[in-house]
């Protein structure tokens, strides 16, 4: 029996009283139990100073978590979910007051809220409802294809809490019925119901609410056990992830070591006594990484975007998340010993999968609680190969290359200016911008026609600018993202003693990763710069009227860079440096889809039914554009080669050469 | 097993190569660890791991200190400790004297087993580690594929004309290293790190005269024109232009 229905034909009644105690210790107790128990296993993990910036934090918590902002860009998911979201938020007050006996609804009555309060509970109910049926109907009628092989525990936990929020609902009307029915106008929903059962004889109506009110605790503590073990563990795990969000520039990674102002310690000043390369124990990572595990709700958007899984490749970036927290709780009594498992994490997480990802950042991107896949992965690779030396062979002569010619081929380092033939231009001389040419551009013959563009296009247009011709080496992002972070390291220090040499501060490149990494990533290296992407510089020349350009006239379509767009965050000036209408592929802009390249990919071997080029070619073929326009030289090599494996003969152009190819003479 | 590995420092393949009044000009050079020598470092580590002992590696070479991060790396590999052999006049292709000046460190370290790699290439010659053998008065195996330890002696493979010649060796020998003899590893961040504690000694050394060839002459290969792509309207038209150009220009029809 309800112990404290205040419906007169029941009164108080002590051992129901004294089961609803028992039970509501023994959920409470579980869960927090549990939750103490998770937080033991997020406490692991080093440290990682996110306790700053409040204000931000708490802008940011309630526009992302409150707010659901990338929560309901899935339209159907994301507003069944804001629906059961916000309703749980409204009514969650209504717990205590049936816990407690309406001890809330008599404290609420005496300051004259209890009407409004009501109402607030009322509507939480009815949109959690709503939500509920919605997702019930995804989840079970249309089944979407993300949710294949989705296990029954999504559309049993929605059966119970739609069983949470029905019960409410009756209760609700029953206490409304008595000798005298007096419907609460308060609670609208709550009238609906009680219409329905008003005339029903009063014993039957006394046990449905018996029944209902101990149904919905019997839900509500079960639930409470279900939280912590299951992916309703984001209820609680998304708030310290949402809260503590990375504030760093999308993609940029961690130096080896830093010193008290954050900046990297010089690589001859390394530390490497104390110095864990990499990620290949639990403990290793952060507690932030670790938390990712506890806040993930298995929405697979990440999954759906990811280049490596759609192309059949062994990764599956939920996978990854998921695996830290079952690594955690299979081997929990272990790592809470201080003790290490057989099986490490490079074991779990494969290490076909950790050199399948791109590094595109889309699983990052899509992720509504912030969840930063892309790293868990580089850390691996740091492991891999600074501390196993156990890494793909063709990564062998990358690193080679890259340490004696200090670019990717393995070209000779003098030749490095060899593209500029005859363009007469500055080299090593200080002028208002330095053309970071970067490797594919001064070694790759595709590539170098786009540097003599681009070249073309500042001298047109009166630029002042030098290149550094023989002193330039390569930026170091593919050694750093196929985690060879060491190597990254000598040649950013290179290139940043050089650049500091030259003196010019404002820096263009064509390249996306030089882009990103000397721009984002270079300041704790010792290098401030101001980086442009060719794209942002030729649009400003453009719009000022220092080029003069007619707009293109054929059928182009654009394909984002992810370095620029998704994590450079620029995808307006390549679009207004084309000029004329592009044909806008299905995902462009910050959801556009990797060439394959990124992470090192282009310098290891793709299996022939697993390429990723070809799967952006076929979306850049169905445009039915004549020229793909490109603005990374390792999306022209990776686009070109789709297309053409597809048997598709549109051409690959990079924006200058279009703006070049469409210059007012 | 005490094992010596001779290292050779080569211009980098992709070095500027020049040629001043019939000189090859060398100080504009990067210099790289012989490829070849590479495989004797990680054989002879392996030794070192399956029997115990000590690799030391013998270097000759000029003032030029570009090259010990390169060496150390050898060391990162399993080698435990370097010396090289710092000479004024030093030049790669003097076979003779240089083996003669390698082969008195060497005789120094008592070395069980001596390697290097078949040829360097630079020059080409795969005459220094032969005198070397000749010079230490122990026999020498070369162009190894596959190198065996048995006991306390050593079984080598070589790939022959038409065939596979298996030589049966006791110690002191010295072994001269063909390519793919092994899978040189590539050093963890660890390894290289602690290489940096790893005795490395420089020691000035001065030239010897030795019954070497005289260089008279060099000159680059000529430079080769660049490939033509011919452009044209389908499949027919460029056959058509080939057939012209194999015509007109290259007058073989």
């Amino acid at each position: 029996m309800d112990p404290f229905h205040n419906y007169d034909v029941f009164g108080y009644s002590l051992e129901w009283y004294l089961i609803l105690l028992v039970w509501s210790a023994i959920a409470l107790g579980s869960h927090f139990y549990q939750v103490g128990f998770v937080v033991r296993l997020i406490r692991l993990g080093k440290d990682d100073d996110r306790f700053n910036s409040w204000k931000q934090r708490l802008t940011e918590f309630l526009r992302d978590w409150l707010g659901q902002r990338k929560v309901v860009q899935d339209k159907v998911a994301g507003y069944a979910h804001a629906l059961i979201f916000w309703g749980f938020l409204l009514l969650i007050s209504d717990i205590v007051d049936l816990g407690t006996g309406g001890l809330l609804q008599a404290f609420l009555s005496n300051i004259q809220l209890d009407g409004i309060w009501n109402l607030i509970v009322d509507l939480g109910y009815a949109m959690a409802t709503v939500g509920i049926l919605i997702a019930l109907y995804r989840r079970i009628i249309i089944r979407p294809a993300q949710l294949k092989g989705a296990s029954i525990e999504g559309p049993l936990i929605l059966l119970a809490i739609l069983g949470i929020v029905l019960t409410a609902f009756i209760v609700e009307a029953g206490n409304m019925i008595g000798e005298e029915t007096k419907y609460n106008t308060w609670e609208p929903i709550g009238v609906l119901f009680a219409k329905q059962m008003d005339g029903m004889d009063h014993a039957t109506i006394a046990s449905m609410v018996d029944i209902s009110y101990w149904i919905h605790m019997i839900l509500i503590g079960g639930f409470l056990i279900e939280i912590p073990q299951t992916k309703h563990s984001h209820i609680i795990g998304t708030i310290p992830n949402v809260m503590f969000q990375d504030h760093n520039p999308m993609g940029t990674m961690i130096p080896l070591q830093t010193n008290e102002n954050n900046e990297a310690v010089k690589t001859d000043d390394l530390d490497f006594d104390n110095l864990t390369l990499g990620v290949n124990k639990f403990a290793d990572f952060t507690w932030r990484q670790l938390s990712d595990g506890w806040a993930c709700t298995e929405c697979a958007r990440c999954q759906d975007v990811c280049p490596a899984y759609k192309s059949g490749k062994t990764l599956n970036p939920m996978q990854i998340v998921l695996d830290i927290k079952d690594y955690g709780r299979e081997h929990s009594s272990l790592l809470l010993a201080g003790d290490e498992p057989k099986e490490s994490i490079v074991d779990r997480f494969t290490p076909d999968a950790i050199w399948a990802c791109t590094t595109c950042y889309a699983c990052v991107e899509a992720c509504p609680v912030h969840i930063e896949h892309v790293p868990k992965l580089t850390d691996a690779r740091r492991h891999l190969v600074m501390e196993a030396a156990d890494f793909p062979e063709e990564l062998q002569n990358l690193f080679n290359n890259l340490e004696r010619n200090s670019n990717p081929w393995g070209f000779g380092a003098h030749t490095r200016a060899d593209w500029a033939e005859g363009l007469d231009l500055k080299v090593g001389e200080p002028a208002e911008y330095l053309f970071f040419v970067g490797c594919a551009g001064s070694f790759d013959d595709r590539n170098k026609k786009v540097s003599r563009a681009t070249a073309k296009l500042l001298k047109e247009a009166g630029v002042d600018f030098s290149i550094l011709g023989e002193m330039e080496t390569c930026n170091g992002d593919p050694a750093r993202r196929a985690g060879n972070e060491f190597l990254f390291q000598m040649l950013a220090e290179t290139n940043v003693d050089n650049l500091n040499s030259v003196g010019t501060l404002k820096i263009i490149t064509a390249c996306p990763h030089c882009f990103h990494t000397i721009g984002k990533e270079y300041e704790k290296y010792g290098g401030k710069y101001e980086v442009y992407h060719h794209s942002q510089v030729l649009n400003k020349l453009r719009q000022e009227k220092k080029l003069k350009i007619r707009d293109f006239e054929d059928k182009v379509t654009f394909h984002d860079p992810c370095y620029l767009g998704r994590i450079g965050g620029e995808t307006e000036a390549p679009r207004g440096a084309l000029g004329g209408d592009l044909i806008e592929m299905e995902r462009h802009g910050t959801n556009s889809f990797c060439c394959g390249a990124g992470g090192a990919r282009i310098w290891m071997e793709e299996d022939a039914d697993k390429r990723v080029n070809e799967i952006r070619a076929k979306e850049a073929s169905k445009t039915g554009a004549d020229c793909v326009a490109v603005g990374c030289p390792f999306c022209m090599t990776m686009m070109s080669d789709g297309l053409k494996s597809i048997g598709d003969d549109k051409q690959v152009k990079d924006i200058s050469e279009i703006m070049l190819e469409n210059l007012e003479a | 097993m005490n094992i010596a590995v001779l290292i050779k420092m080569v211009p980098d393949t992709e070095s500027r190569l020049e040629i001043i009044d019939g000189k090859v000009k060398e100080d504009g050079f990067k210099y790289m660890v012989n490829p070849y020598d590479e495989f004797a470092v990680e054989q002879a580590v392996q030794f070192k791991e399956a029997v115990g002992g000590k690799v030391t590696l013998v270097s000759l070479f000029s003032d030029n200190t570009s090259i010990d991060t390169d060496l150390r790396k050898m060391m990162a590999i399993g080698a435990d400790e370097t010396i090289v052999l710092r000479q004024q006049e030093y030049s790669g292709n003097k076979p003779s004297s240089n083996a003669r000046i390698l082969s008195e460190t060497v005789k120094e370290l008592n070395a069980d087993l001596i390697m290097c790699g078949v040829q360097g290439i630079d020059y080409y010659q795969a005459a220094t580690g032969p005198m070397i053998a000749h010079f230490l008065g122990v026999p020498h195996v070369s162009g190894v594929t596959n190198l065996e330890l048995s006991g306390d002696k050593l079984i080598a493979s070589r790939q022959i004309e038409g065939g596979l010649q298996i030589v049966e060796t006791p110690t002191p020998v010295l072994i001269t290293c063909q390519k793919d003899m092994t899978k040189v590893r590539f050093p963890a961040l660890k390894d290289i790190m602690m290489s940096k504690r790893k005795p490395f000694d420089n020691r000035d050394v001065g030239s010897e005269p030795g019954n070497d060839v005289q260089t008279t002459e060099c000159s680059l290969p000529p430079a080769r024109g660049g490939g033509v792509i011919l452009e044209g309207e389908g499949p027919e038209e460029k056959v058509d232009r080939l057939i012209e150009k194999l015509k007109m220009e290259a007058k073989v029809l």
